[in-house]
């Protein structure tokens, strides 16, 4: 199969009638970093689905993918059709659009996400009876807190009490927010205790987190985890891209 | 001939169940350090099981050059998953005769972590003396291709093992210039977008030109 062009991406974008074919537009347009002129205007049509009633999850889908893709796409004007989204009655909503404007950095949206788990661990925090999701989608708003990065003292004090939270990786989550705003020693040896965690889902996530934060004094930790050689490359690539530093390249080196 | 340890070890790993006996048994056939376990560590390695393999792929490592021919010989075009460990023992061994392997695991194989330890072997395969020019040809080019690979893990790789080989065994000069220019390829922003790859293709270009 040849794979699709540009136009023809977004030709299939902005017809309606075939949605799993914008479904894949959608995703392809983010993915691709495309600067295709049409791109953002046909991406925030898609969103008009969620204020359906009822919504039509086929259509709620494609805006999901929307959302992500508008996040990577980081054109500015996309921030004023993301933000409101963050007051969505979906989960999934609120969650890809906190990703996408952490990918903003937007510090507009920080006020917005603060109010969101101000509530804390026992009610943002809690998990929603008979389902595995909390109240609300907090890995994703304490990432996008700790990437947007500001670092008042209300934005600390409310991500603090999360790094007590039952499960580990919500802890890894604000340990890296807050490593990423204060960058505070503390929060990266709570990462590297996390790297020790039994569950090896508990310790990618704690590599993961420590690699986006580019703290370079933990790669010492990060070579020595009980992690794949894959996810260690990916954790030091963003070690590496933000502080330049070779010995990174020469662990990097040792991992390939 | 299988010794008796061998043979006992061997047995354990046959009622090994869980992951935990597994890994106990193929540590203790490991321990035994005899190249006649080779065809069971392979077989090991296509369990299905990377906490096993793991081991098994340590265990096969120590064995030492010996068992590349079994390895090659075992080769399972099914068992995909046992195929990408065997990359990483070839890959880490070090022995030219993994040449085609890795040549071919570079161009055919779905994961890039599987084309990242081949592109890895093919820039630390033992390529010097009696080795026919043809061989550091080949070993080169499949490099070139790894520099033009999708994952941003592979062209890494590629950059890490063009420095090796070209400050290793200066090749014939049109493929020193094919390597050089790939490089400076790798390393400039307007024609690699990943930046962890254009910082290793600069410390590259930077080591090959004061080496």
């Amino acid at each position: 199969m040849e794979p699709l062009s540009e136009a023809q991406v977004i030709a299939n974008l902005r017809q309606t009638e075939d949605v799993p074919a914008q479904y894949y537009a959608a995703w392809w347009l983010g993915k691709m970093r495309s600067r295709h002129p049409q791109a953002v205007t046909l991406l925030l049509d898609t969103l008009s689905a969620l204020s359906q009633v009822p919504v039509d999850p086929e259509r709620r889908g494609v805006a999901l993918n929307a959302i992500r893709a508008l996040g990577m796409l980081q054109d500015a004007p996309a921030l004023s059709a993301l933000l409101p989204l963050l007051k969505s009655s979906d989960y999934s909503v609120r969650e890809e659009a906190a990703r996408s404007l952490g990918l903003h950095r937007a510090t507009e949206a920080v006020g917005p996400l603060c109010h969101l788990i101000a509530g804390g661990p026992e009610q943002a925090g809690r998990e929603q009876p008979g389902s595995a999701l909390l109240q609300e989608p907090c890995e994703a708003i304490l990432e996008a807190l700790g990437a947007i990065g500001v670092a008042t003292p209300s934005v600390i004090e409310t991500i603090t009490p999360f790094t007590q939270h039952p499960r580990p990786l919500i802890r890894a989550a604000a340990c890296r927010a807050l490593l990423q705003i204060t960058g505070d020693q503390r929060w990266a040896s709570e990462l590297e205790q996390l790297l020790l965690h039994p569950e090896p889902l508990v310790r990618r996530g704690a590599l993961l987190d420590l690699g986006a934060t580019g703290w370079t004094a933990s790669l010492p930790a990060i070579e020595a985890a009980t992690v794949e050689s894959s996810l260690k490359l990916v954790a030091l690539r963003g070690l590496a891209e933000q502080s330049g530093d070779s010995t990174i390249l020469d662990v990097m080196d040792r991992l390939l | 001939m299988p010794s008796v340890a061998l043979d006992s070890a061997i047995r354990h790993l046959d009622d090994a169940r869980t992951t935990p006996e597994l890994v106990r048994a193929t540590q203790a056939i490991c321990a035994q350090e005899d190249p006649a376990a080779a065809p069971t560590l392979i077989k090991v390695l296509g369990y299905n099981n990377p906490a096993v393999a793991a081991v098994a792929t340590q265990g096969l490592i120590a064995l030492g050059r010996a068992i590349v021919p079994t390895l090659l010989m075992s080769l399972d075009a099914q068992n995909y998953g046992a195929r990408a460990w065997v990359v990483r023992v070839i890959a880490a061994l070090r022995d030219p005769r993994g040449l085609e392997l890795l040549d071919r695991a570079l161009q055919a194989d779905i994961a890039p972590s599987v084309r990242r330890a081949a592109t890895r072997g093919l820039a630390e395969l033992d390529l010097v003396g009696s080795t026919a020019p043809a061989d550091l040809s080949r070993c080169y080019l499949a490099l070139f291709r790894a520099a033009r690979d999708d994952e941003w893990v592979v062209r890494y790789a590629a950059a890490y093992g063009l420095e090796r080989r070209l400050s290793l065994t200066p090749p014939p000069e049109p493929l020193a210039d094919r390597g050089c220019a790939l490089l400076q390829e790798l390393s400039e922003e307007c024609r690699e977008n990943v930046k962890v790859v254009r910082l290793r293709a600069q410390l590259a270009l930077q080591r090959l030109s004061t080496g």
